[in-house]
């Protein structure tokens, strides 16, 4: 800098603040915030006044009355105790809304565990896994989730042998068959005296539980491993079929049996869930696949180099050092992923699973026509869902967060 | 401690090259006793399924036929493309006249060519294109694909594209031979390179309206034949439905990111409350709400067609889901840029603008990438709601008499069809990430 300008800026008097109304920041701020305001305020209003008109107009049918009216349509697929004509709406909306959680939850487990796999294998040191594993992502991401649930449900679990030539998944013991109406399972029915087996079943995982603190205890101490896992195991099986035997077997099963042109008995679940199931598990694998290897790639190598210096063997590189530090940068893209699995289990309609959309903002809408409520109360289910998600996700980026330090 | 031995260690044997074949498959494929029966076990699987594959789909598939009963007459194994064969038409442009196919063609040559200069390195003005593209080429294209009588607000749209599609042309052929733009072109032909700069704006200005007269004589000398909206279908109307989406989701994103990091707290709320009601609930009760309750919303007598819905619908739904991810971009920049941006005198505009902004977008280029296939692979579902888009069609393939109960073939076609466009649109992105991050010095 010359000496001419470090005069010239010395001389400079800091302008005093003059008041103007144009550039005032605060000024400013509370116009263009009015103004939006005014504008979705009055968008708001004007659809509301425009919806309630033409509800009145048409003769349309509002407010939530319609919950406890009787509903006239019967559903292949439910949880709970259900009858057409006897249930109601708010039967209905509940099945719906159980539907979606089961099949998503299913989805969810399915897609995780598959993804984990396919995420370790696609950074497989054997070339020829990595690339499967690569090629098993590429394609079902790329397709779009639609197409899949269609074809699985078109293509392969509506093409299953029809009802007399089913196929039996149980090696001939009969249990569990599978045909073009579905998949039929035997359900157990729990006796007189079977809450003493799951009694003997608690007993036993809080003894595991204890017994592996104690090993951990002892480890911290004095450095010496115990082996853990083999007795546990042996424990939490043992203990409960003992009881049971002891007991006299109290568990009946319902088992599936071919009655005139159906079977009868069992747990069933229509072909569209089986092929929602794998439609949903398959393609969010692949998702959850590619977040997976991106969070163990996000794991410096030199921890894999260390762990594997100190002498522990690759599975508990992988399992001991490099998961439990990708984790937090796996979970937070996981979770979305499960949101993802909830909300598209609504694609359900496409092939008539009932789930939510397809039974209650679907069928019971066209019924009984409370548009905006039966609308309103669907989105609020899965805002729901959302948001509770979303909370528990805060909840561990907080802990992860504060581990960190 | 010292260990003594009385024979010297013989030397260990060299190691296999890694550079040899056989090194190679020892290291990759067969390293260990699992490795090898993982190997082993991982081609057989291949080997089925690539032969399984091949017989089924071209050794005994029939690809000529006229009814589904005569490739069944061929073979029961094998595939039957004969169905998807003939009605490749069907599937790529629905239900649109035979005779006017032209016009979606013509259409998207055109959309090629405008674009085209975007990867010519020599052609200038990139911003221009890109822009005259969002703002021009879908009326001209609305027009060529509905077709019809033209309004006064039409014809004007229409010239300008044709207008715009010219000069670009001219850009970038100029560019192309001698690396100017255009309008440094005209100049210095016309002998103006030394005249002030207000002169040349003029002329260039002048130019312009000539041009955009002679197109306006021109285009009002003729009309395409009009074709209703319920005509369109197939992968056009995918790609229709996706590239407005495409286009306009970007905006609507940035908007969106924007007034969620704003300081002022209405406009936060608001859009923080618009972006979470969108991304928590899923499209399908988005476009239904769009089709069986937006008639509600409106005044009496206020009708848009359900393809208009669906757009407004996709529209909003892919904005807020791109505002997250341009909002993820612009947190990952670093505060000091934009305390540098206003230590240089720039205001909020131009901070975002031509700071923050481009930094930000060039950060995301792959998750934006991603989320455009996304929305590709979204549109699927207005067949749900009776569309006939791409799933639409090979849907009812199925339903034509003489190829009752074809499911599988189609949809496997609308499968290697959906696959081919967005791999290749995830593979650019990867390479445009490496060109632009190769510029760049972290």
């Amino acid at each position: 800098m010359t000496d001419k300008t470090d005069r010239k800026a010395a001389v400079r008097v800091r302008p005093k603040e003059e008041f103007n109304f144009f550039q005032d920041q605060r000024v400013r701020s509370a116009f263009y915030q009015i103004l939006t305001a005014g504008i979705v305020g009055w968008m708001v209003w004007y659809l509301i006044s425009n919806t309630a008109h033409n509800l009145e107009v048409r003769g349309m049918n509002t407010g939530f009355s319609f919950i406890n009216a009787t509903a006239g349509f019967d559903t292949d697929f439910k949880l709970i105790e259900y009858k057409p004509g006897i249930g109601t709406y708010g039967d209905i909306f509940i099945i719906g809304a159980l539907n979606t959680l089961l099949i998503s939850f299913l989805s969810i487990i399915v897609s995780t565990v598959l993804g984990f796999i396919i995420g370790v294998l696609r950074l497989s040191s054997n070339w020829l896994v990595a690339k499967v594993a690569l090629a098993y992502v590429e394609v079902f991401r790329n397709v779009p989730l639609l197409i899949q649930i269609v074809f699985w449900y078109i293509g392969v679990f509506s093409l299953l042998p029809v009802v007399k030539k089913s196929l039996d998944l149980s090696f001939g013991a009969e249990r569990v068959i599978l045909n073009n109406r579905g998949l039929y399972f035997s359900t157990p029915i729990p006796g007189d005296l079977f809450w003493m087996t799951l009694v003997a079943l608690a007993v036993a995982v809080i003894g595991a539980i204890i017994y592996r603190r104690r090993a951990r205890q002892r480890q911290d101490a004095s450095g010496e491993q115990t082996k853990t896992l083999l007795p546990s195991l042996a424990a939490i099986i043992i203990l409960p079929l003992v009881v049971y035997f002891a007991t006299d077997m109290p568990l009946e099963w319902d088992i599936p049996t071919l009655q005139g042109f159906n079977y009868v008995g069992g747990t069933s679940v229509p072909p569209a869930f089986l092929a929602l199931l794998v439609a949903l598990s398959i393609y969010h694998a692949a998702h959850i696949a590619e977040s997976v290897r991106a969070g163990i790639l996000s794991v410096n190598r030199g921890q894999s180099d260390a762990a594997m210096a100190i002498g522990l063997k690759p599975g508990k590189v992988m399992g001991l050092v490099i998961i439990p530090q990708a984790m937090p940068a796996i979970v937070p893209p996981l979770i979305s992923n499960w949101m993802n699995t909830v909300k598209n289990s609504s694609l359900a309609i496409a092939i008539g699973y009932s789930d939510i959309v397809s039974l209650f903002m679907q069928t019971a809408l066209n019924q009984a026509g409370y548009a905006v409520e039966m609308v309103g109360m669907t989105m609020a289910f899965y805002m729901f869902i959302s948001l509770t998600i979303s909370f528990f996700l805060n909840i561990y980026n907080k802990r992860v967060q504060l581990v960190e330090r | 401690m010292a260990i003594i031995k009385a024979t010297k260690t013989p030397a260990r044997p060299e190691p296999l090259s890694e550079t040899s074949v056989l090194g190679w498959l020892r290291k990759n494929l067969f390293s260990s006793a699992f490795n090898t029966v993982l190997t082993v076990f991982t081609i057989y699987v291949i080997y089925l399924t690539v032969s399984g594959v091949y017989v089924w789909g071209y050794a005994d598939a029939t690809f000529v036929a006229e009814t589904r009963r005569e490739c069944y007459g061929n073979s029961l194994t094998g595939a039957c493309w004969a169905g998807v064969i003939d009605w490749l038409d069907n599937i790529f442009y629905g239900r649109y006249p035979r005779d006017e196919l032209w016009r979606i063609n013509f259409g998207g040559l055109l959309l090629a060519f405008w674009m085209a200069p975007l990867w010519i390195a020599r052609a200038k003005g990139k911003v221009l294109v890109g822009a005259s593209v969002v703002v021009f080429y879908p009326f001209l294209a609305g027009y060529l694909f509905s077709g019809g009588d033209k309004g006064l607000f039409m014809q004007v749209m229409v010239s300008g594209a044709i207008v715009a599609f010219v000069i670009n042309m001219a850009n970038a052929i100029v560019g192309i031979l001698k690396q100017e733009s255009i309008a440094q072109f005209i100049i210095k032909r016309l002998g103006q390179a030394n005249k002030a700069d207000k002169k040349q704006r003029n002329l260039l200005i002048g130019l312009v309206a000539v041009g955009f007269g002679a197109a306006y004589l021109w285009q009002s000398s003729w009309t395409v034949e009009f074709v209703t909206w319920t005509k369109w279908g197939g992968l056009f109307l995918t790609l229709v439905i996706s590239g407005i989406g495409i286009a306009s989701a970007l905006p609507g994103g940035i908007i969106l990111a924007l007034g969620r990091r704003s300081k002022l707290p209405v406009l936060r709320v608001l859009s923080t409350g618009f972006i979470e009601i969108f991304r928590s609930v899923p499209l399908i009760t988005v476009l239904f709400m769009a089709t069986t309750m937006f008639p509600l919303f409106m005044r009496e007598g206020f009708v848009l067609n359900n393809l208009v819905l669906v757009i407004i619908a996709v529209v909003l739904f892919n904005a807020c889901y791109m505002a997250e991810t341009v909002r993820a971009g612009l947190q990952a920049i670093p505060k000091g840029q934009a305390e540098g941006a206003h230590t240089i005198g720039l205001g909020y505009w131009g901070t975002m603008g031509l700071i923050i902004m481009p930094q930000a977008l060039k950060h995301m280029i792959p998750n934006i990438v991603g989320s455009f296939i996304g929305l590709l692979k979204d549109t699927t579902l207005v067949s749900i709601i009776g569309l006939f888009d791409i799933l639409g069609m090979l849907r009812s393939i199925s339903k034509d008499v003489p190829w009752l109960g074809l499911h599988k073939e189609p949809l496997i076609f609308g499968a290697i069809l959906f696959f081919i466009i967005c791999f290749a649109m995830s593979k650019y992105s990867r390479h445009l990430e490496v060109k632009l991050s190769a510029g760049s010095n972290h």
